[in-house]
């Protein structure tokens, strides 16, 4: 038996050093490869960072010219070669907030019909239906918003606003003006529709990791339905919900074609919302191209950097959110 | 007791009949657009929309040259953006698995992957267009690359996240390279994830616009240079459905119809693949 | 716990240090000698300075309760442990008599030369041929009708060829639990290795399965150093020539696999294996 391992020796060690050439062979493959996705890692922050950074150098001109009044001037002037973002900026956050104040019961309560309350055959089908709203593309919502839904809110929902609300002091503010259809109301409804999927699919993900027993605690002291989903549902699913409203959020800020088809472009700040407004993304949607000089184009990219750092920030926010309800699922 | 128990049932019914009006909600929105697009859409799809160019106002034509430009971007972005969003999800879950680089990346590859796309088409204009001084296919197809990478990166991530580190133990312990480890064993265990994750990225930019608007720009005759401005399909709606001309909206409409189809299309065959998976 | 605790420190100094046990008649050829290996998970110590030998052509078991490190030894013998971050181990490992712990060592041609089958099967997500074939062929470059007679030789090798020689394109995952083990066997035994570490071979498998894989062993045992790790003190003393029992990171007691079983000489080496505790 000795012997035999003794003999089996040489060959073994003619086998290694045949393997072993080939090894080094393959180390070089092996550290290429390596070495190309650490690039292409490196590259994903590279270009993120060049990103910021060529915002910032393309904004300087603005910035130089009008200083920080650039943030709190409405002027929008290109004849004039004056610039302020306010408009746009102001229009962006109303129509997120109309977007938001959509989007965030009707998700909540697609979610809690999904998850809760739907047979289960038709779960899946639903689902993906509401989602597939998420996948068409926003020049779609756009092209309907314009030739189908402006019209429809014109003559459907504009007047009975108006017609209600108008007179009520304070909130009546809101709803002055001719109904023209277009305008920051109608843009806002269809952001709310557009980012529906991210709260209702991320609310019912969220909500699958509650844990059974806690349901089933609930409804063993006699709550009803409702009752679990308000005490019990929501509550541990909070961060991640709040993680998916953010998601949304993100994407209703930044959102353009659909915005720009029927939001009037117009950089003025008024109180009603059914007058024709911008957003920061409208703005550049629609001017870029045919803007002449180089103030006007960096006041143009100087609004880009505000949007990036106002979604950066809310994303960042909603990217924490669900990674702390990951990490509590994980355990 | 009997009516607080009386009241807690309304309650129930009434916002458990909310949250089902909030499904019916949405559903019927997604009806009410397919139908308007079916119904506008269709009514100006005949042959003459795939063989003939892009019209001069008011007059017929197709939408032959926006269709080319739109697969030749497409698939250049996704040619482009697709190997180094698999490379990069391939660090993050294979060789930089339990680095500190790996946590930052993936954070602002999510960053990336949710950021307004009328900022990338910015970008790209700073960092190409201005640079070669006109606009042109490539850098449509470029900022279409930059939309690619995170989704790929993210869906290659998590699928090979999802592979059995056994499989990897098995594979080391055979004495394979690493190369080999992730490129013959985790990367066919997860093929499917990572295919599905390459459909989606098709279909998100096969219907983006805003990144095109200044970096393709548009181009109302035929033009197989891609070194030129280029037309795709959204951009040609854009304009079209703003324009004062009936021929030109409807052509927008049927434009339209064909993109929405395309990426549905994309999205399903995305999706199924990725639950067959998960079935198994 | 703390009688537990003290008879062990006592024992561990005894037995440790002994040499690899001989069989009458033969003067033992140590495949592997393991000296003073202590291991780290981070900060913890999971194995607390182990020494002893694998000998050639023998089929060695490790036993004990879980946790008690014998699958992490295992791993440390073909440097597993290197695929993830803050593990270590310090001491020597020899292997013909070269240290494999040296941060120098081409980790995949001692993998090539230390094979290593799994508690799960894993075959990999490809035909039945490519699961073998796939290993050989990043070796050696063989003409296909070499490759097919590699392949047909390591599945017979794992009592295998029988049963798949008419589906070798079929997915590996097609096959049954112990099908599979048996591939996974013959994917390690196609590397022509000279050491196989089996960890829990067959506690994923029914019991005739797991009588074709103990049949296997000792079948392999003629050709290999064999080191398995098992729950199953029946199956250990089976099928293994050498039992080594583990207890919270230590060497309690390592001999003759027939001694060990009929009359040990620690006293929790008798608790474990008369099932009192573990």
């Amino acid at each position: 038996m000795t012997d035999v391992a003794m003999r089996d020796q040489p060959a073994r060690r003619t086998m290694d050093a045949g393997r072993a050439a080939v090894l080094s062979r393959f180390r070089t493959f092996d550290a290429v490869f390596g070495g190309l996705t650490l690039a292409a890692a490196v590259f994903v922050l590279v270009l993120l960072g060049s990103v910021i950074v060529s915002l910032i150098i393309g904004s300087m001109p603005a910035f130089r010219a009008f200083g920080l009044g650039f943030l709190t001037s409405q002027v929008w002037n290109p004849n004039d070669d004056v610039y302020g973002a306010l408009g746009a900026i102001y229009g962006t956050i109303v129509t997120s907030v109309i977007a938001m104040a959509i989007a965030i019961p009707v998700g909540l309560g697609i979610a809690v019909f999904l998850s809760e309350l739907c047979p289960f055959a038709l779960r899946k089908p639903i689902g993906m239906a509401i989602e597939l709203l998420a996948g068409i593309p926003s020049i779609i919502y756009g092209i309907w918003g314009l030739f189908i839904f402006a019209p429809f809110v014109q003559s459907y929902v504009e007047p009975p606003l108006i017609a209600v609300l108008g007179p009520i002091p304070g909130i009546g503010a809101l709803f002055q003006g001719p109904p023209y259809g277009i305008g920051v109301l109608t843009a806002g409804i269809i952001l709310g529709i557009m980012v529906l999927p991210f709260i209702s699919s991320v609310s019912r993900d969220v909500f699958a990791t509650v844990p059974p027993v806690l349901k089933e605690a609930g409804y063993g002291l006699g709550c009803t339905t409702w009752e679990v989903v308000k005490n019990i549902v929501i509550p541990f699913s909070r961060t991640g919900v709040i993680g998916g409203v953010m998601l949304a959020l993100g994407r209703a800020l930044g959102e353009t074609m659909a915005v720009t088809f029927v939001i009037g472009n117009a950089h003025r700040i008024s109180a009603s919302v059914l007058s024709p407004g911008t957003t920061i993304s409208a703005a550049i949607a629609n001017e870029f191209t045919e803007a002449v000089g180089d103030l006007y184009t960096s006041s143009l990219i100087a609004l880009g950097l505000i949007l990036f750092v106002i979604t950066f920030i809310v994303l960042a926010i909603a990217r924490y959110m669900l990674l702390r309800i990951q990490r509590r699922a994980g355990v | 007791m009997a009516t607080f128990s009386k009241a807690r049932r309304a309650n129930n019914a009434v916002f458990l009949g909310l949250s089902v009006g909030a499904a019916g909600l949405g559903l019927l929105a997604l009806v009410f657009i397919l139908v308007a697009l079916l119904w506008n859409g269709l009514a100006g799809l005949r042959p003459s929309v795939f063989t003939e160019m892009t019209p001069p106002p008011g007059a017929a034509g197709g939408l032959l040259n926006a269709i080319y430009g739109s697969v030749v971007m497409t698939l250049l972005g996704l040619a482009i953006g697709a190997p180094i969003g698999l490379l990069a999800g391939t660090y993050m879950a294979e060789h930089g698995r339990y680095s500190k680089l790996t946590v930052v990346v993936r954070f602002l590859n999510d960053i990336l992957l949710s950021a307004p796309s009328i900022i990338i088409g910015l970008f790209v204009y700073e960092v190409v267009v201005t640079r070669i001084g006109h606009f042109s296919g490539i850098a449509g197809a470029l900022a279409l690359a930059i939309l690619v990478i995170p989704v790929v990166a993210r869906t290659t991530e998590d699928m090979l996240l999802l592979v059995p580190n056994q499989l990897r133990e098995a594979a080391s312990a055979m004495g394979l390279p690493r190369s080999h480890v992730v490129l013959k064993v985790a990367y066919s265990a997860a093929r499917p994830g990572i295919i599905t994750g390459l459909l989606l990225a098709f279909a998100r930019i096969s219907g983006e616009t805003a990144p095109l608007l200044f970096t393709a720009l548009n181009n109302q005759f035929w033009n197989a240079d891609i070194t030129g401005p280029t037309a795709s399909l959204p951009t040609v709606i854009f304009q079209f459905a703003l324009s004062p001309y009936k021929d030109w909206q409807q052509l927008a409409w049927t434009g339209a119809l064909i993109i929405t189809a395309t990426v549905l299309i994309l999205s399903i065959a995305a999706r199924s693949l990725g639950s067959t998976r998960t079935a198994k | 716990m703390t009688t537990v605790a003290d008879a062990l420190t006592g024992a561990d100094a005894s037995t440790a240090a002994e040499p690899a046990p001989e069989r009458a008649g033969r003067p033992a050829l140590n495949k592997v000698s393991v000296r003073d290996l202590k291991f780290f998970y981070g900060d913890t110590l999971a194995i607390k300075g182990v020494s002893l030998n694998l000998e050639a052509n023998r089929v060695t078991a490790f036993i004990g309760p879980s946790g008690c490190g014998k699958s992490t030894l295992l791993r440390v013998l073909n440097r597993m442990y290197d695929l993830y971050p803050r593990q270590r181990a310090e001491g020597e490992v020899l292997l013909d008599g070269q240290n494999i712990l040296d941060p120098a060592m081409d980790l995949n041609l001692l993998r090539a030369r230390i094979g290593m089958v799994f508690q799960k099967p894993t075959p990999f997500p490809m035909s039945i041929y490519e699961n073998i074939a796939f290993g050989i062929r990043l070796y050696e470059k063989l003409p296909k009708s070499e490759l097919d007679g590699r392949v047909e030789k390591a599945l017979q090798g794992a009592a295998l060829w029988n049963e798949v020689k008419d589906k070798l394109s079929a997915s590996g995952l097609s096959l049954s639990g112990g099908q599979q083990q048996r591939l996974c066997i013959a994917r390690t035994v196609a590397l022509k290795p000279d050491v196989i570490l089996l960890d829990e071979p067959c506690s994923a498998l029914d019991p005739i399965s797991t009588a074709r894989v103990e049949e296997l062993i000792d079948e392999l045992k003629g050709q290999y150093t064999i080191a398995i790790v098992t729950h199953n003190m029946q199956q250990a003393a089976r099928c293994s020539d050498y039992t080594a029992f583990m207890y919270l990171g230590e060497l309690i007691e390592f001999g003759d696999t027939q001694r060990m079983f009929t009359s040990p000489t620690q006293k929790q080496t008798q608790q474990y294996i008369t099932g009192r505790f573990g």
